[in-house]
């Protein structure tokens, strides 16, 4: 409702009728992101949704955050070289005060993570919430599934020592044992015929730099997609 | 002050507890530890030679590892005192060593006498100069010693 008159400069657009107070209301107040806050928070949780097992996916997701936490920590000692990976871990976990800690957290949380993802996929299926509208969530949420197993597979290598070694030469010659495609998988995968400094170096550039950009990009997609269909509802 | 004003304060203090709790790990975990920041090359000054008993070995610490100083006749030897077992803190019985946790036995030059550790304590590098001890990185070019073993003084 524009109230311009000729002749006068025209007046500032009036002021939000109650500007909320503090730092966050501000920041929210200048990206003109009120309404979108307003409705975030007004989202009422449907009653049947008022249960355990509908707690699993959020608790993924905070396992992740606690994983990458620990894991950019763990980045600053680790050394992902063949010479000096296992000697790196040990002195983590042996020298480095606290090292033990981030180590087992990060350690424990990967596995937590595995089973939680595990378990959530297995409530948004008995519930049916992959029905319509929510197939494209459903998929995003199978990546997500495999992405984490991928963390996990790529992560266990990275102690070099004999249970990495072994877990990822089976691993590895699984895949080779696709039909066709088999061997490129192999030789990509290992950066080589054999497993070496370049199968640690892949790894570890999939563990720390390309499965983190994926998941943050898929989970990104996942949230937003639950905001917009909401909350399945009841079976 | 108001109730709700309270809680609100006990909350954010809370809050601010558990923040601290584990800010504080995080901050300790990335400070390099001692050994490392000045491992290589590091020579410490563990004494002067009159401080060290003839014939006798007396513990000192060495990168923060612990070592003994053995003085025999005036020339002086430094031995790791890391079990090349399993890697407990040797113990020191008159001149020679003995582990309490295994029961390991080494002679007075460092060689086992008694299992079931196989391989000797290694010495480190040292010297005397102007009458003070000098001691300089382990010596571990026996390549028996396990990867664990030399982790104990990688830092």
């Amino acid at each position: 409702m524009s109230t311009t008159t000729q002749g006068r400069a025209p007046e500032p657009a009036p002021a939000p009728a109650a500007e909320k107070k503090g730092l966050v209301n501000w920041v929210i107040g200048r990206l003109g992101l009120n309404a979108t806050m307003e409705d975030q928070y007004n989202r009422i949780v449907p009653k049947h949704a008022t249960n355990y097992i509908y707690c699993f996916g959020g608790i993924a997701f905070v396992l992740f955050v606690i994983l990458a936490i620990t894991g950019i920590l763990l980045a600053a000692y680790y050394q992902p070289t063949p010479d000096t990976a296992y000697q790196s871990v040990l002195n983590i976990s042996t020298h480095v005060q606290f090292g033990w800690w981030i180590r087992s957290i990060h350690r424990w949380s990967a596995g937590g993570m595995v089973l939680l993802v595990f378990i959530h996929t297995l409530r948004v299926f008995f519930t049916g919430a992959y029905k319509a509208p929510r197939e494209l969530n459903w998929l995003t949420g199978v990546l997500l599934f495999l992405i984490t197993l991928g963390f996990g597979f790529t992560g266990y290598l990275l102690p070099w020592d004999q249970k990495a070694y072994w877990a990822t030469k089976v691993g590895t010659d699984i895949a080779g044992s696709v039909p066709v495609l088999g061997h490129f998988l192999l030789v990509t995968l290992r950066g080589g015929e054999q497993i070496s400094a370049a199968t640690l170096g892949r790894f570890f550039d999939l563990h720390v730099l390309v499965l983190p950009a994926i998941i943050v990009a898929l989970l990104l997609g996942h949230f937003w997609m639950i905001r917009r269909h909401g909350i399945s509802g009841r079976l | 002050m108001t109730r709700k004003g309270f809680l609100k304060w006990l909350i954010a203090g809370f809050g601010a507890l558990s923040l601290a709790g584990v800010l504080y790990p995080i901050a300790r975990f990335l400070k390099p530890p001692a050994s490392v920041a000045g491992a290589i090359g590091q020579v410490t000054k563990v004494g002067d030679v009159a401080s060290f008993p003839a014939g006798q070995l007396t513990p000192v610490v060495v990168n923060g590892q612990p070592a003994a100083v053995q003085n025999v006749g005036g020339k002086i030897a430094v031995y790791s005192l890391i079990c090349t077992h399993l890697g407990c803190v040797v113990g020191i019985s008159g001149d020679t060593f003995k582990c309490p946790c295994h029961g390991s036995d080494f002679s007075a030059t460092g060689t086992v006498t008694h299992g079931p550790a196989t391989l000797p304590l290694p010495t480190y590098h040292s010297q005397v100069q102007n009458g003070s001890v000098l001691v300089g990185p382990v010596d571990l070019s026996n390549a028996k010693y396990p990867a664990w073993y030399v982790g104990e003084f990688a830092g």
